[in-house]
């Protein structure tokens, strides 16, 4: 750390930088320029060979060439695994928001101890391994009459046949769901905790009913930490890679699992990137579009 | 903190998150109790109790292998992380300049882009400048997602300490290094602590990352379980699960009893 004169000490500015160092910003400098490096290059380069040519000696170059992207939305079986992908990010969102709203509204109203064991439940999945988690639904999904869901409901008598669930997009969605609850259920806690609860009483006292008190006044406060939630879990639903390998089988794959294969397998780069650089795009589509709605909301409240 | 469930929706909204609560931790309960079952193939209900597996799990060369590999790596993660992302986090809080929200998206970026595409990225990098170390790869890759956590923690702790302290310092003569040490330190400690255990967490669970970067010499003990359950069947799966288990619920008990967990997530 350089030495400065202390000068710049006795004059003390009422406002926040009470210590004007410009050369504070110079901190960033290394972990920016590792980032440089090791990830907006890479990711940058990674565009650039989306539109390169491979030849067959497998040398990537040009002619620069729009026909990977032409191709994956020409090929039935990759515009098919991109819907996959979109779909089971969707639904899988959907579903944690309905499930997410009663267990956070819970969370922060109810005592501090529930809200306690609650939020160590719900985070401790979280560490981990996505590998171990999908394998504890392959347990109990199992199309066998030996998985734990199917020897529960033909012990109950539900059924007699084994449903088949596992290596089906539902499989995924359930998988997906339990991966990234958390990234739905904390944000949104966070944004429940922050509602003054004497508007709900308000609402209450006059004379709505619970539902109506949830629609007009606990929902539309929610908004941001629900966004948020929404953009976390279809971001990282959409990237999946182990989920759709474990529990989707071959019925189910989605764009990581397409990704892999060509560059482990066909060895084709290009195309590869190709499909990487689709991915980024709708994750940070989805990303731009909550900012929009979070910025347009924020607006809206300091006009009203 | 108000207890204001009350009404009929109230009981509705208990049964709800109750059984959501079994949703969490079925899956996990599952991995545990069938591996002390005393069979070759996972039935229901598990039969028997062994710790054979756990035994067979020990004796596994490629296992402590794998988790010595992901040990070391995500403590290297973690000092490494530490050393990019505490000072990051002071440019951000610690002074005025233009684009300072951009530098911090900047900085932030490798949380909301794909992981598998920054490890693919990266994997193209690394193998047209020709870098052989697998470690040294992995290492690189993970640190990339994880020092943006550190980032976040220690941004979000600096934000919340009393800067007349620091001053009050200086005044009576410290030195800015030891201002640094003696006062601003021990006030972010539980920020930085948080960072790093995230990142230590983060790594040792890394899999989209790894995926691209590991090779048959260096593999993590994700992507050693992955293997063994796609490729090749292995009856000590559940017990080497239930470890990589019971290894994150220390992780998570340490994280709340440093932080407190709602602060530590919600940064």
């Amino acid at each position: 750390m350089v030495a400065e004169p202390k000068a710049d000490l006795s004059v003390l500015p009422a406002g926040a930088s009470r210590l004007p160092r410009p050369s504070v910003w110079l901190l960033a400098v290394p972990m920016l320029a590792f980032l440089a490096i090791f990830f907006f290059y890479p990711a940058l380069n990674l565009l650039f060979y989306s539109f390169q040519t491979q030849s067959d000696k497998g040398i990537i170059g040009p002619p620069m060439t729009l026909a990977h992207y032409a191709r994956l939305f020409a090929v039935d079986l990759y515009v098919k695994v991109f819907w996959n992908t979109l779909q089971i990010a969707i639904i899988t969102s959907l579903v944690a928001i309905v499930l997410a709203y009663p267990v956070a509204i819970v969370m922060v109203r109810s005592t501090a101890t529930i809200n306690r064991i609650m939020t160590l439940i719900v985070i401790a999945p979280l560490i981990v391994s996505v590998v171990v988690r999908s394998y504890g639904w392959q347990l109990i999904l199992a199309n066998a009459p030996s998985g734990l869901l199917n020897w529960i409901l033909m012990s109950l008598r539900i059924t007699d046949t084994p449903v088949e669930i596992l290596y089906t997009k539902t499989a995924v969605v359930i998988g997906s769901l339990h991966v990234f609850f958390p990234m739905m259920v904390l944000p949104l806690a966070s944004a429940l905790g922050k509602i003054d609860p004497n508007l709900e009483d308000a609402a209450r006292t006059l004379g709505a009913p619970w539902w109506s008190v949830f629609r007009r006044v606990t929902f539309p406060l929610s908004m941001p930490g629900l966004v948020a939630g929404i953009t976390l879990v279809f971001s990282l639903t959409a990237g999946s890679f182990v989920t759709p390998v474990i529990l989707g089988g071959t019925s189910s794959l989605m764009l990581g699992n397409l990704i892999e294969q060509q560059i482990f397998v066909v060895y084709d780069w290009p195309f590869g990137a190709t499909i990487a650089c689709v991915l980024v795009v709708v994750v940070l589509a989805i990303n731009a579009l909550s900012m929009q709605i979070l910025e347009g909301k924020r607006m809206q409240r300091i006009a009203g | 903190m108000n207890a204001r469930l009350s009404g009929p929706g109230a009981w509705f909204l208990y049964a709800f998150a109750a059984a959501t609560m079994v949703f969490i931790l079925a899956p996990l309960l599952v991995v545990i109790s069938v591996s002390v079952s005393d069979t070759y193939f996972v039935t229901f209900p598990p039969e028997g109790f062994t710790l054979k597996w756990y035994a067979q799990v020990l004796q596994d060369d490629d296992f402590i292998r794998a988790f010595k590999l992901s040990t070391l790596l995500a403590l290297a993660t973690t000092m490494a992380s530490l050393f990019f992302g505490v000072p990051a986090a002071f440019a951000l809080v610690r002074t005025r300049f233009a684009g300072q929200s951009f530098l911090k998206s900047l900085l932030l970026s490798p949380l909301i882009f794909p992981a598998l595409v920054t490890g693919l990225a990266l994997l193209q990098l690394l193998s047209r400048f020709g870098s052989a170390d697998a470690r040294i790869n992995l290492l690189i890759g993970h640190v990339v997602v994880t020092a943006p956590y550190v980032v976040r923690t220690v941004v979000s702790s600096l934000m919340l300490i009393d800067q007349n302290l620091e001053d009050a310092a200086r005044t009576l003569g410290a030195s800015r290094l030891v201002t640094f040490w003696r006062i601003t330190l021990p006030q972010i400690a539980p920020g930085v602590a948080a960072g790093g255990l995230f990142a230590f967490m983060v790594s040792f669970d890394n899999f989209p990352i790894s995926m691209w970067l590991a090779n048959s010499e260096y593999s993590p003990v994700p992507l050693v379980l992955m293997r063994a359950l796609v490729n090749v069947f292995d009856p000590s799966i559940p017990a080497m699960s239930t470890l990589v288990i019971i290894f994150a619920l220390i992780g998570v008990l340490i994280l709340e009893k440093v932080f407190g967990l709602r602060r530590a997530v919600a940064m």
